[in-house]
Parts: C-alpha cells; structure tokens; sequence
C-alpha cells in the first residue's frame, strides 16, 4: 500500500480541526504554536544581536528597525508566548510524570476522561493568567517611557 | 537514542532555559530599558565572564529545546523513515548552524573595544 493512502495521517489538517477542540486541545495547539513563534523570534533574535559586531553605526540602525511600536507590540507578543509556553510546559511536565491526572476509574457513561480534570483545566487558565499579566508588565516597561 | 531520552533532555533544556532567560532578562532590568540597550552598554556586557557563559547557555540550551521542539512537531504530522530521518539530520545542522552563529556573534563582541 502507498504511504499516502494511509487514512491515519490527517497532518495539519488534524492539527487545526476545530471540531475536536477542547481545553486541552486548545492547549495543545497553543504550545505548539508558541513554540514554533518563540523558535522564530530566537533565530531573529540571533541574527539582530549579530549587528553589534558590525560597530556602533550597524547596531544603531538595527535598534531604528526594532525599537518602534511595531517592535514593541512584537516583543509583547513573545513575552506572553514565552510566559504561556513556560507555564503549560511544566504542566505537561508534571502531567508525564503522572501528577495531576486523578486515579483510573470505571469507565461510566458518559465516558468523561479522568486525566482531563479540574487540575488540567486549572494549570492552563493559571499559563494564560501569567502570560496576560506578563504582557502587562512588559508594556509597562516598553511603553512607560523609561 | 531512544525517544524517552530525547523528551527527557527536551525538559531539562527547557526548565534550564527558563531560569537563564529569567537572568538575562534582569539584565535588561537593572537600568532603564533604553539606557541597556546602548552600544556601550550591549559591549560591556559581552565583556562581563559570567554573562558571556550565561548568554552562551542561553544559546545552546534554547538552540536544543526549540529545534528538539520543531521536530516533535514535524514527526507528529507525518511518519515514515526518510521524513523521520531528514527531520532528525535538518534540525541538527540547523541547531549546529544558529549555535555556530551565536556563539560568533559572543566571541566577535567580546574582543570589541568599548568606546568603538
């Protein structure tokens, strides 16, 4: 049989289907995203601190580029994904190493999985909670006009 | 390397990364934003030992995890073993690449003078 006629692989497609979304998958997505976001951000990162060493002239050209509301407003973007990226992954972290997944139950109708409890939910509202106040702590030092 | 080994530095790289970004971020703290951003600031800190290490652990520490990450990412789409295999070979070279890259950048700014 073809590799590509293998009805399991859905790819991206399964990725962002929106019908299966639930907390967790809304995390799931989430951390992915982010990731990929902050992986972009650190390889530009990289590249724009490699201006300094083209002398000061080179170093301030950059910051003309990045220092802008424009850069701000992407700055904001990557400390509230770096926030929520941190704080889901522990909570993946800990949801590996078998912590806050309740005990294995009988399984009732209607059939409610144990693992996506009240302290899964919790853990991803508490990522999310601590990337807006990040953001909003980081707004207030990029546009406080320090 | 067994996939358990990898998910297992993939963590550690991660919580690692968290608390070396956490300083470096400080570091942009400790004056107004602005002010530590000048070149002679940027300069001095490149010539600062510690910071220098830290900065390079930032490097390779976020360099491991992000491309670590990108692959699980890309081996979740898709299966088979040449996909499995250029994936794992791409993100190498990648992470030997930004790693190269950085640590450059860290090496060329530490002998620069300050008042250049």
């Amino acid at each position: 049989m073809e590799a590509t006629d293998r009805n399991n692989r859905e790819g991206l497609k399964a990725w962002l289907n929106p019908s299966r979304y639930g907390a967790e998958r809304i995390s799931y997505w989430l951390q992915r995203l982010t990731g990929v976001g902050l992986l972009g951000y650190f390889i530009g990162h990289v590249y724009e601190t490699s201006s300094l060493t083209q002398g000061p002239d080179a170093w301030a050209a950059m910051l003309e580029l990045t220092q802008t509301p424009m850069g701000h407003m992407i700055l904001l973007l990557v400390i509230g994904m770096s926030t929520f990226h941190s704080a889901n992954g522990i909570r993946l972290i800990f949801t590996e190493g078998g912590k806050g997944l309740g005990k294995p139950g009988r399984p009732d109708y209607p059939y409610d999985a144990v693992s996506l409890n009240y302290r899964q939910k919790s853990g991803i509202w508490i990522a999310l909670i601590l990337a807006a106040a990040a953001m909003l702590f980081g707004a207030s030092v990029l546009f406080g006009g320090e | 390397m067994r996939e358990s080994q990898i998910m297992k530095i993939h963590y550690v790289t991660g919580i690692a990364a968290l608390i070396v970004v956490a300083v470096h971020i400080m570091m942009r703290l400790i004056m107004p934003y602005n002010m530590s951003l000048e070149y002679e600031n940027v300069v001095a800190n490149y010539h600062n030992v510690p910071y220098v290490l830290l900065l390079e652990s930032i490097l390779i520490l976020i360099a491991i995890h992000g491309f670590n990450g990108l692959r699980v990412i890309l081996l979740e789409m898709r299966q088979g073993r040449n996909w499995e295999g250029s994936i794992t070979v791409l993100t190498i070279a990648a992470m030997i690449a930004i790693i190269g890259y950085g640590t450059r950048t860290i090496l060329v700014a530490n002998g620069l003078e300050m008042g250049q």
